[in-house]
């Protein structure tokens, strides 16, 4: 290959990219970059959905293996809030808690945008720095990846695991050298969430410094410092 | 085979809809496939059970989009589990794989048998990888399978990750358009 297909295939393009997002090779902070813009990007969900159907005849290879019969127990607990009732269906009134709740967070989610998008940081100039955070905590079962790129100023945050109490909120704090946790919001209900950094809070982001994410009541911290216990936290870290 | 394929697809729908006996049926059906990719790319069966757990409840709540997309259904839902377990395994603060998980990892990939039984079938992706060199057909079929990143890829095949990341992205290249011929 000449030098310069060689630099062509560095740079890559979307449509490469979205391959080895596909194919799950990128690293974390790249996986969370490129999974931040498919939210933004309908063409680029195209080309990873694309991806997805071009390789999937690979799925045989995986084969089948039977979940515990636990693993659906407890998933009915988690999405529905009771054990499982078959052919019984009480589907009006999950249906309506669920919708209702659904109701109140998307409302709750609205109310933090009015509050906070006044705030938010224009794009600056300067050359984008980024930073990830792996948060997770001994004996929780709540863990986030969290990607934040000063030239969006936005946190991007994918939840893989863990979900409020029912009646209560994850709020999402900074915490840098001794200072006292400085909010960055209410975590609005979702598999992910992107949260704007103040102008500010943007100057503290730094290398070392900490998120976490607490339990609250719902609407977040009454006091404007963590009340409930710290469910995960991770060191950012530039990439 | 079809057959099945259809009924998958209703029962997506009908999940959409939030009809519970569907999403029930639902998993019923696919939970074993989709707890078979979350073990293999997760190696560690109580985080495979939270995984699983995760990717039904995306599942519950993005059935609606399914009718928009052009995957067949069981793509659909292979999707949503392999990035989430993948999302997972990035996430890992230790190194990924412990030694002893190493071990289970070998009896874990695909035989020659299966290879073959694989290749038998005749699918055309199978027709596409023979044209790529051996190694990097192998090394395709690693990082979908068991979700290896370009650096456990570049470190199991002995050569630079920028190597590897080029031998990746030139075959995937190849792929795309053995496949589209």
């Amino acid at each position: 290959m000449t030098g310069e297909a060689e630099d062509r295939m560095e740079d890559g393009g979307d449509e490469l990219l979205a391959a080895e997002y596909v194919l799950g090779v990128l690293p974390l902070d790249a996986r969370m970059a490129f999974a931040a813009r498919l939210e933004a990007e309908p063409p680029l969900r195209a080309l990873v959905a694309a991806w997805e159907i071009r390789l999937s005849p690979l799925n045989d290879d995986y084969g089948e293996t039977a979940a515990p019969a636990s693993a659906k127990a407890a998933l009915d607990r988690r999405l529905f809030g009771g054990p499982a009732a078959r052919e019984t269906a009480r589907p009006a009134l999950w249906q309506s808690l669920a919708f209702w709740r659904g109701l109140a967070v998307a409302a709750l989610a609205s109310l933090a945008v009015v509050l906070i998008v006044p705030f938010t940081v224009p794009p600056p100039t300067e050359p984008s720095a980024r930073f990830v955070a792996a948060m997770q905590a001994d004996a929780s079962p709540v863990r986030y990846v969290a990607l934040y790129q000063s030239g969006t100023g936005m946190i991007d945050l994918t939840r893989l695991s863990g979900e409020p109490a029912s009646g209560r909120d994850f709020e999402l704090w900074l915490i840098e050298g001794g200072n006292a946790p400085r909010s960055l919001g209410v975590l609005p209900a979702g598999e992910t969430a992107r949260v704007p950094v103040s102008q500010q809070l943007a100057s503290l982001v730094s290398s070392g410094a900490t998120l976490a994410i607490s339990d609250e009541p719902a609407g977040g911290s009454p006091t404007g410092a963590p009340t409930g216990a710290v469910l995960a936290l991770g060191e950012m870290r530039g990439i | 085979m079809q057959g099945q394929a259809d009924q998958i697809t209703e029962l997506i729908v009908r999940t959409g809809l939030k009809d519970r006996s569907a999403f029930d049926r639902l998993y019923e059906a696919t939970s074993a496939k989709l707890f078979a990719i979350c073990l293999r790319v997760l190696r560690d069966r109580g985080e495979a059970e939270d995984a699983l757990q995760e990717v039904f409840v995306r599942v519950w709540t993005r059935a609606d989009r399914f009718a928009a997309s052009h995957h067949s259904p069981i793509s659909w839902l292979a999707a949503i589990a392999r990035n989430h377990c993948i999302d997972r395994l990035r996430a890992r603060k230790a190194p990924a794989r412990p030694v002893e998980e190493a071990f289970d990892l070998a009896a874990d990939e695909p035989g020659p048998e299966r290879l073959a039984e694989l290749s038998s079938e005749g699918r055309r992706i199978d027709a596409c990888m023979e044209e790529l060199e051996t190694d990097r057909a192998e090394a395709v079929r690693a990082a979908y399978v068991m979700g290896y990143s370009y650096e456990e890829l570049a470190g199991r095949h002995g050569v630079p990750l920028n190597t590897m990341r080029t031998w990746l992205r030139r075959s995937l290249m190849k792929l795309k358009e053995c496949l589209e011929r």
